[in-house]
């Protein structure tokens, strides 16, 4: 059984991995982020980073997950619905900064652990979209 | 009892914008906090404001060490975006410009590693050295830090005479070889202040997701340049030095010996230079829509890009930039516990961070 074979099993999925670009992709639902991180920690995968992507108009966000299998790049795409995802900095400790570093940008919640200001420290507030608070800014100027 | 010592953000020892604080019980570190983001310059979401030539400008200003290394890893997702592959010649100059790159970071450190141990005449050898790569790198490029050597598609300038790059190479190598790295490794001053402290395992290195030389001395293999070849690593032969014990020596010991394999990179790229083009036809890029991921081995470990595309659009829809000291200094935390108070400064400067990086 090949790794990406091994974790479509543990995450009981079927669709077919999508390779880009040297990348090998595959979309997943959110209630899904925590098996998955469960399951890199079992093949001992090394987590890079997460991307937030904000999607025009009102189509809301997207999260993609990166690890590093033995020189190969995984990435995970997580459409998300709401403006939350579970946290998965219990269960790996490599993605406390980026969790904290995208709640600041895009007041996105991952739920389950608490929050303390990371990048920001004028003021110390977290959890706005400094997207949208920036181009507020600008349109009153 | 216990009680805080805060150092930074801008404190004698580390000269940068970021801060630890310390929870000591007597000389002993009990725990530590640690504060980013002194000098936030929303880089990413700049990218999104400027079209491709300007971005290129813009990453280059990342990081003040590893320019060079920021650029091509950015124009490595945009060749992916825009289907174009750099000649072979521009992918061995890619070469020679990181390990350069390379060398003059890690050369940078020694230095920097050596003033806080306390070994000053170490500290202006190390720099004097530094100048000596400085010298190349503006020799190739006609810059001294921001290169501008990259583009989509190759790099600006062709290396004319590589037979007088090689000789500055060469006696770059061997004044490493004679000075440096026996001092680094032999001196009792050198060694005292190192061995056995700021401990990273093999465990805890993996599970904070470490990157580059602090990965590989804690016993992590892991090199872009080897598990997954970008440019013309392919066809170089070298080794990637690992060490298993974790501490300051092993930091230590993993930069001098990739400084010995940077030099035999470098050799071996300019002596295989192949002759031919420098980059590929055109000055226009169709971009497709969509979002292109490039890694790149840089002194500091993997820095990776993710670049996101709209068809028809003039700028970016998306930049994301993950660089090693993002990923490597939450791992302080578990270096200084149980440290002495006094080996702080130079455990924090054993990973080598880039605060301008971790800032972006």
């Amino acid at each position: 059984m090949t790794p990406l074979e091994s974790i479509s099993e543990k995450l009981g999925i079927t669709e077919a991995w999508i390779e880009k670009g040297g990348v090998h992709w595959i979309t997943l639902d959110a209630a899904k982020v925590r098996e998955l991180a469960k399951a890199m920690n079992e093949l001992h995968a090394r987590f890079i980073t997460i991307t937030a992507y904000q999607l025009p108009k009102d189509e809301g966000f997207r999260l993609e997950y990166h690890w590093d299998l033995d020189g190969q790049l995984l990435g995970f795409n997580f459409p998300l619905a709401a403006r939350s995802i579970d946290s998965i900095y219990d269960l790996c400790e490599a993605t406390d900064w980026i969790e904290r570093e995208i709640h600041e940008e895009y007041s996105l919640e991952f739920t389950g652990r608490e929050y303390e200001p990371l990048l920001l420290r004028q003021g110390d507030t977290t959890g706005v979209n400094l997207r949208d608070a920036v181009a507020a800014s600008q349109e009153k100027k | 009892m216990s009680y805080k010592i805060p150092m930074g953000p801008y404190h004698p020892a580390l000269e940068e914008p970021y801060k630890l604080d310390l929870i000591c019980e007597g000389e002993t570190v009990i725990d530590s906090k640690l504060h980013i983001g002194f000098n936030f310059r929303g880089i990413e979401h700049l990218a999104e404001t400027r079209n491709h030539i300007q971005d290129i400008a813009l990453m280059e200003r990342v990081c003040g060490i590893c320019s060079f290394i920021h650029t091509l890893t950015f124009c490595r997702a945009m060749e992916g975006l825009t289907n174009q592959t750099p000649p072979p010649r521009a992918q061995y100059i890619r070469v020679i410009m990181a390990e350069l790159e390379r060398l003059h970071s890690h050369v940078l450190w020694a230095g920097i590693a050596a003033k806080l141990m306390g070994f000053k005449t170490m500290f202006m050898t190390c720099f004097e050295l530094r100048e000596k790569v400085m010298d190349i790198l503006a020799a190739i490029s006609g810059n001294r830090v921001n290169y501008s050597m990259n583009r989509i598609g190759g790099v600006n300038r062709d290396i004319t005479d590589p037979a007088s790059i090689l000789k500055m190479v060469e006696a770059l190598e061997l004044e490493m070889a004679r000075t440096v790295i026996p001092i680094f490794t032999t001196s009792r001053t050198a060694t005292s202040r190192c061995a056995g402290i700021g401990v990273l395992t093999t465990e805890k290195a993996l599970s904070c997701g470490v990157v580059g030389p602090v990965a590989r001395a804690s016993g992590l293999p892991q090199d872009l340049r080897k598990a997954a070849p970008y440019a013309a690593y392919a066809e170089m032969d070298f080794d990637v030095p690992v060490q298993p014990a974790g501490d300051v020596t092993a930091r230590l010991l993993v930069r001098a010996l990739e400084i010995m394999e940077s030099c035999k990179i470098l050799r071996q790229a300019l002596a295989k230079l192949p002759p031919g083009e420098i980059h590929t036809e055109g000055e226009k890029f169709i971009f497709t829509t969509g979002t292109a991921t490039a890694r790149v081995e840089a002194p500091r470990g993997e820095v990776m890009y993710s670049v996101s595309w709209k068809e028809g659009s003039r700028n970016p829809a998306r930049v994301h930039v993950r660089t090693p000291t993002f990923a490597v200094m939450p791992a302080i935390r578990w270096m200084v516990k149980g440290a002495r108070l006094a080996d702080t400064p130079l455990i924090q400067a054993s990973i080598d961070p880039c605060y301008s990086c971790t800032d972006r």
